[in-house]
Parts: C-alpha cells; sequence; structure tokens
C-alpha cells in the first residue's frame, strides 16, 4: 500500500482524531463491557438549610447510583416539627441519568432548625 | 487535491475549515435540539457504539465514492475518515460546551454519551463540506466524474449519507412519534405514494441539479428501479436512525413501521434531492 503524502498539518490532525476517535470508543467499550443491570437508584443529600427572607431554603443533592437512567423523578423533604405538624416540598427532575449528580432546592416557611428533616424519592419512570 | 507533492499547509487549513463549516452548517440543528443531548444518557454504550460503526462505515463509503481523492487507495479513505469522525468530536465538544451542554460537574458518562451522538452527525457533514464546499472540489467534480462511470454501488452509499444528514434532524424529535401514533394506515399509504412520486419526480422528471449526470435514465423499467431503490434506502435509514433515538422502545410493532414511513417521506428527500447535492 502507498503511503499518502501528507504535510505535517494533515499527519498532526491524523494523529489527533486517531487519539480522539480510539479514546471515545474505549471508553464506550469500558462502559459496555462494566455497565451492570442495575435499576435506577435515586439518594438525596440534604445540606445546611439557609434563612432566606420569608422563606428557609435547604439544598438537595440528588444521586443516581444505578446503571439506568430515571426520568419524572418526583422527590419530596418532610419537615416534622414537635407534635403532630409537618410541612412537606417537593420537586420533579425531568431526567437522572446513570451516576449523574443534581442539585436542587426545597423551600419551608418555618425553620428546619426546630424541627426534623426527611428526604424522600416518592417515584420515577423508566424511559 | 492529486497533485504529486501533496497540498500545501495553507491548502490543508483551508479544507479543514472547509470540514467544520460544513459539520457545523449539517449539524447546528442537532446540537441545538434536546432530545438529541437526551439520546446521550439514554441510549447506552452498546447502541452509541453501534452508531459510531456504522458512521465510519458510511464515511469510508461517502469517501470513497464522493471525496476528493479519486486516485488514492483505500489507506487514504481511512485516514480521511478518521479525520472527520475526529474533527466532528472535537466540533460537538466545541459546541456543547458554548452552549453549556457539558461541563466538568456532569458525570462523564453523560457527557461522553452527548458527544458520540452529535459528533456523529458533525463527522458526516465534514465530510460533506469538505468534499462539496470548495472550489477545487467544483473543478475537480466535473473533471472527474463522468456519465459512464455512475455505479449502483457508489450511488446508494451516497443516497445512504443524504438520507442520514436529513434524517437526523427530524427523527430526534417527539413530531415523528405524534405524527406516527395519529395517522390512520390510509395516510402512510399515502404517505408512501409522495414518497415514491418525490423519488420519481426529483430523480427522473424536474431536471434537479446532477440529475442528468448522476441517475441512469434508460426506460421505464429502470425508472421504477431507481425509486424503488432509493425509498428501500430511504426507509432503512429512517428505521435505524429511529431506532438509534429510541423511538422503537417499548412500542408496537404498527407503531414501528409507522414511525418509519413517516420518517421516510424525509429521508426519501435526503436519498434522493440529498444524494444530487451532496455527490
Amino acid at each position: 500500500m502507498k503511503t499518502p503524502k501528507k504535510n505535517w498539518l494533515e499527519w498532526s490532525i491524523f494523529a489527533i482524531s486517531l487519539v480522539v476517535v480510539l479514546g471515545t470508543v474505549g471508553v464506550l467499550f469500558y462502559e459496555f463491557f462494566t455497565l451492570g443491570e442495575q435499576p435506577a437508584d435515586p439518594q438525596m443529600e440534604l445540606g445546611p438549610p439557609q434563612a432566606h427572607t420569608g422563606y428557609y431554603a435547604v439544598p438537595v443533592t440528588v444521586r443516581n447510583r444505578g446503571n439506568e437512567t430515571a426520568q419524572n423523578v418526583h422527590l419530596a423533604v418532610t419537615l416534622q416539627l414537635s407534635g403532630e405538624e409537618s410541612e412537606r416540598a417537593d420537586f420533579i427532575l425531568d431526567y437522572l441519568p446513570r451516576f449523574a449528580k443534581r442539585e436542587a432546592w426545597v423551600t419551608f416557611l418555618h425553620d428546619p432548625a426546630k424541627g426534623k428533616l426527611e428526604p424522600r424519592v416518592l417515584g420515577y419512570e423508566k424511559p | 487535491m492529486s497533485s504529486s507533492s501533496g497540498p500545501t499547509v495553507v491548502q490543508s487549513l483551508r479544507e479543514y475549515s472547509r470540514g467544520v463549516a460544513g459539520g457545523l452548517m449539517f449539524s447546528l440543528p442537532l446540537l441545538y435540539t434536546m432530545e438529541v443531548w437526551q439520546t446521550g444518557f439514554l441510549a447506552g454504550p452498546l447502541r452509541l457504539l453501534i452508531f459510531c460503526g456504522a458512521t465510519f462505515v458510511l464515511l469510508l463509503g461517502y469517501n470513497h465514492h464522493a471525496g476528493l481523492h479519486d486516485d488514492s487507495g483505500w489507506a487514504e479513505v481511512v485516514i480521511d475518515s478518521v479525520e472527520e469522525m475526529g474533527i466532528g468530536l472535537i466540533v460537538a465538544v466545541a459546541v456543547l460546551f458554548l452552549i453549556g451542554r457539558i461541563s466538568t460537574e456532569l458525570n462523564f458518562s453523560e457527557v461522553i454519551g452527548k458527544i458520540a451522538v452529535e459528533a456523529m452527525t458533525v463527522a458526516i457533514g465534514t465530510s460533506v463540506g469538505t468534499a462539496q464546499l470548495g472550489l477545487e472540489a467544483d473543478a475537480q467534480k466535473s473533471k472527474s466524474k463522468k456519465q459512464d462511470e455512475v455505479h449502483i454501488g457508489s450511488q446508494l452509499v451516497i443516497a445512504a449519507c443524504g438520507a442520514t444528514l436529513f434524517a437526523a434532524n427530524i427523527a430526534p424529535t417527539e413530531e415523528v412519534v405524534v405524527i406516527a401514533t395519529s395517522s390512520s394506515i390510509l395516510q402512510l399509504f399515502i404517505f408512501m405514494f409522495c414518497s415514491l412520486l418525490l423519488a420519481a419526480l426529483i430523480l427522473y422528471y424536474i431536471d434537479f441539479s446532477g440529475s442528468q449526470q448522476f441517475v441512469r435514465h434508460n426506460g421505464f423499467a429502470s425508472i421504477v428501479a431507481g425509486t424503488l431503490a432509493s425509498y428501500a434506502i430511504a426507509l432503512s435509514i429512517a428505521a435505524a436512525v429511529l431506532w438509534l433515538f429510541g423511538r422503537f422502545d417499548h412500542v408496537g410493532l404498527l407503531t414501528v413501521v409507522a414511525e418509519t414511513v413517516v420518517l421516510g417521506l424525509v429521508t426519501t428527500m435526503g436519498a434522493s434531492a440529498g444524494r444530487l447535492l451532496v455527490q
């Protein structure tokens, strides 16, 4: 096979392209062989509450520890105050890809410091 | 470029820039489409690998049949195809980063999926752009491609490229599913009739640019055969692209067929008009 005549620019572009293409294909192959069958598994983590004007905001980090994407992930946080009283805040994530992390906020009228916060994943769809 | 000394650096730079321009021209609608980003993390590694492989085969075919390097062997075709995929990936990364769809915050698996899906159309656009958008391309095209060189294999490959470029812009959208599920069987037959009619008119009747040069025309039988071949390519590409974008997941056979026929009208345009334009 004859070697095509190329200048240094063409050889460099080819070299960079080869690395980029093999890298991408390599990562996809790695994922293909390592990815398990574990269904979507959204997990919530709460950050420290912050006082805003008129309400309190609590940062929520949601991670999907499963190997599948979850769609329409419905999440809620309940603030359990003293006695029977409680306040609930919720939100929906369109998509939570596998291993992905998303950040959100929930807000409460009462000070979360005066009660107990309980995060809960209400439900999600398989896309 | 077939001069014995090879192209100069300036010429090569121009050619690559044309490739990038072509890649952007054909793929910007996709880079700006939400469903395509979502396909990046919904499709899964196997589907993405198949997509990359199929794109590479299309690039090899296109570069072999329509590329500028007429005198070159397969080594040149392979090198060109790798370069186009590489440029596709780099352009996809740049644009996705610019529009804020990838960042270091996101999981690597999600990022690589988005890049892989977007890059493949950019790569095909780059290939077409490199071959079509230059002055040398025009000059060389009229010199090197004569009517008696029309080869059925290359025409099918180029038709597939044209169909893919057209399909990729529409297949990811929800609208295909909406139209498919709300169409009656009669409407679907009309879709098919219109597609066949369009293909026949563009290839054989309305004197579309390039049709004289690249379409063999001897008698009614060859018109029927050519039209059917174009439509067959169009339907196959429509089905393949719909599958990639997950439009066949969890639906019945009738919906699969309906979606393919609905998108088939679009891919027919690509396989006939697109094919004549990207020669």
